[in-house]
């Protein structure tokens, strides 16, 4: 039976090094993120204000969320709104860019730079510029525009209509220099070769476009899509900073009330710590779920 | 199809430099047609980017004129620090510029320098156990370590958000709310680092590390002298990744600070939103605006090289 006690002591004197330079990474990652994902979902089946002891109530924070709750019903409609809308338009702006600034001459450097800047800016500085541009008085940015063209003094940030479309701007002008950078560097792995060809079968610039370039670019066009996707799920200081009014972080009529927002509104504001878990947890599932089709998307590209 | 090695950018430097001028650029005059709409929509991109920096320097008096003045007619640092504000005595037209807006020492410059340690922290740290955990799950034959991998891609698919309430309450438990360390030590460990390094580590044939073992090297010699020299170009890459959200990160210091004194810029910042609203206060706010955006804008210009190749890497064949 030697064998026995030593095989553990053999694989840890050869290993033992091994697995102490493992530790600090592993450590963390189970301290900080396995850990806390466990007890988020316990949590999620408690009611817990973070004073008292978590209070175990099966699925009612569940039942609660998808069947009583009319804010986070509104919460995900808002959510699902401004997905759709800022990464359609997004991507196709983003496609858009790298068709035309794809060269390395100066002007189309610059040109990329330019959209570029707003992925690398203070994103609270950026939310607080738009605040400003966005001020209900004449001399506001958006105002003095709107003037010129004959418009009225608008009330932008406390207008319900025009929350999501202003959210979507933001971030479509926030977002789309990033997308465009992923679709030059797709642009650029298609072979001259392919082009020549089609030109020699008399394909025109937009039989081109449709019948190369479009397909080649799948690849880049799903992971723009999906990780835009699951980054806009997960807005959040674009309605704190700009939006959040005294009592309603969603601003006016809850018009701009997202998933995040209000799961920090539950958590951070009420201390309604069980129930924000439990919004963590829907959050969660759809990330999931949005990864699970990449994975799957990306899989039957291989597969092609 | 088997995972191929994936460090080799597609091309050199695929978002600078293409080969080529793809088909479209060569009927010059109708591609710049067709290039119209973009040139004008950079004029929205630079637009409010402008707007802030005249804001800057405008003084309190000229914020809410109607018309407003594009090209600040009486241009002024007061919105950084006015000299002539006091707390006592009511001086028309002087209010506190961005340093005399909080009552901690140094005023903003607090907060940037707390901005700067936590992110300095959490780049070194992170790329240093991630890049020992690298090495070891490429270049071990460790039991467990596809499992252990494998658990850490897969994470990246949780929305860290998921992970907020429990770790509020461990950080509160710890006594590390309002503190660096509620800062750092949470953010550590990042999967995308290590699955990054993972990929590129593996591109990296094992002889050079069996030479150096042969030649009687300890591993944390050979991770220290041989793993990080040869995982530069990854550790560049991923610190700006790094850098950039952590320097801008807000929801999470939003949770753990109290005190003004350990706000890093974001939440600074946001303070100042509420506790600020008129248009008179904007100068001072778009002031502290810029001073979060210059490191970060700076930072960029200087290794946007680095960058693009990191973004490429990461994104296309990830």
């Amino acid at each position: 039976m030697a064998t026995h006690t030593a095989a553990p002591r053999r694989r840890w004197r050869r290993y033992g090094t091994s697995y102490l330079m493992l530790l600090p990474f592993l450590g963390l990652f189970a301290g900080f993120l396995v850990w806390p994902l466990v007890n988020s979902l316990y949590l999620s089946f408690t009611k817990f204000d973070g004073v008292n002891a978590p209070e175990f109530q099966g699925l009612e924070n569940f039942r609660r969320l998808l069947f009583d709750d009319d804010r986070f019903r509104h919460a995900l409609g808002n959510t699902f709104l401004y997905v759709v809308a800022s990464i359609g338009i997004g991507t196709l702006l983003s496609l858009g860019l790298a068709l035309a600034f794809n060269g390395s001459s100066w002007p189309h450097r610059i040109m990329r730079t330019i959209f570029f800047l707003p992925s690398v800016t203070s994103s609270i500085a950026l939310m607080l510029l738009w605040k400003w541009v966005f001020n209900p008085g004449d001399f506001g940015l958006a105002n003095t525009v709107a003037a010129w063209f004959g418009g009225r003094a608008v009330e932008w940030l406390a207008t319900p209509g025009l929350t999501i479309p202003i959210l979507v701007l933001m971030s479509v002008w926030g977002g789309m220099g990033y997308g465009m950078v992923l679709y030059v560097a797709g642009l650029n792995t298609i072979p001259q070769e392919y082009y020549e060809a089609a030109r020699i079968d008399g394909a025109g610039t937009w039989q081109q476009f449709r019948r190369v370039t479009l397909p080649l670019l799948r690849p880049v066009t799903t992971y723009v899509v999906v990780t835009g996707l699951i980054g806009a799920f997960q807005v959040f200081e674009a309605v704190y900073i700009v939006f959040r009014g005294t009592n309603n972080i969603g601003g006016v009529l809850d018009s701009g009330l997202m998933i995040v927002p209000y799961l920090y509104d539950q958590g951070f504001t009420h201390f309604k710590l069980g129930y924000a878990s439990a919004i963590a947890w829907v959050l969660f599932l759809i990330i999931f779920a949005l990864s699970m089709v990449n994975l799957r998307i990306g899989r039957a590209l291989k597969e092609l | 199809m088997a995972a191929a090695p994936t460090t080799t950018p597609i091309v050199s430097d695929p978002a600078v430099a293409p080969r080529r001028a793809p088909a479209a650029s060569r009927a010059t005059w109708r591609g710049n047609l067709l290039r119209l709409p973009f040139y004008l929509l950079s004029l929205t991109m630079i637009a409010p980017f402008y707007w802030m920096l005249i804001t800057v320097f405008k003084p309190v008096t000229e914020l809410n004129r109607q018309p407003p003045s594009f090209v600040p007619e009486h241009p002024t640092l007061n919105n950084f620090y006015d000299p002539g504000y006091s707390p006592t005595q009511v001086n028309p037209g002087h209010l506190q510029g961005i340093f005399q807006r909080f009552q901690v020492d140094f005023g903003f410059g607090r907060f940037m320098f707390n901005s700067l340690v936590i992110t300095v922290a959490i780049t070194v740290g992170s790329l240093l156990i991630a890049s020992l955990a690298a090495y070891v799950i490429t270049k071990h034959r460790v039991p467990g370590r596809r499992l252990i991998f494998l658990l850490i891609v897969a994470s990246m698919m949780v929305p860290w958000q998921t992970t907020l309430v429990p770790n509020y309450v461990i950080m509160r438990n710890l006594g590390w709310l309002d503190t660096y360390q509620g800062y750092i030590i949470p953010a550590l460990a990042k999967a995308f680092v290590l699955f990054f390094l993972v990929q590129f580590l593996h591109s990296i044939p094992d002889e050079l590390i069996q030479a150096a073992r042969v030649d009687g090297a300890g591993e944390w010699r050979i991770w220290w002298r041989i793993v990080l020299p040869l995982l530069r170009p990854a550790l560049a890459a991923m610190s700006i990744f790094i850098v950039l959200a952590e320097w801008n990160n807000f929801l999470w210091p939003l949770i753990i600070v109290q005190s003004d004194e350990m706000a890093n810029i974001p939440v600074a910042l946001a303070r100042l939103n509420s506790y600020f609203a008129g248009a008179q206060h904007q100068g001072a706010i778009m002031a502290g605006g810029l001073l979060a955006s210059l490191p970060s804008i700076a930072f960029f210009l200087a290794f946007q090289r680095y960058f693009t190749r990191g973004i490429v890497l990461s994104g296309l064949k990830g």
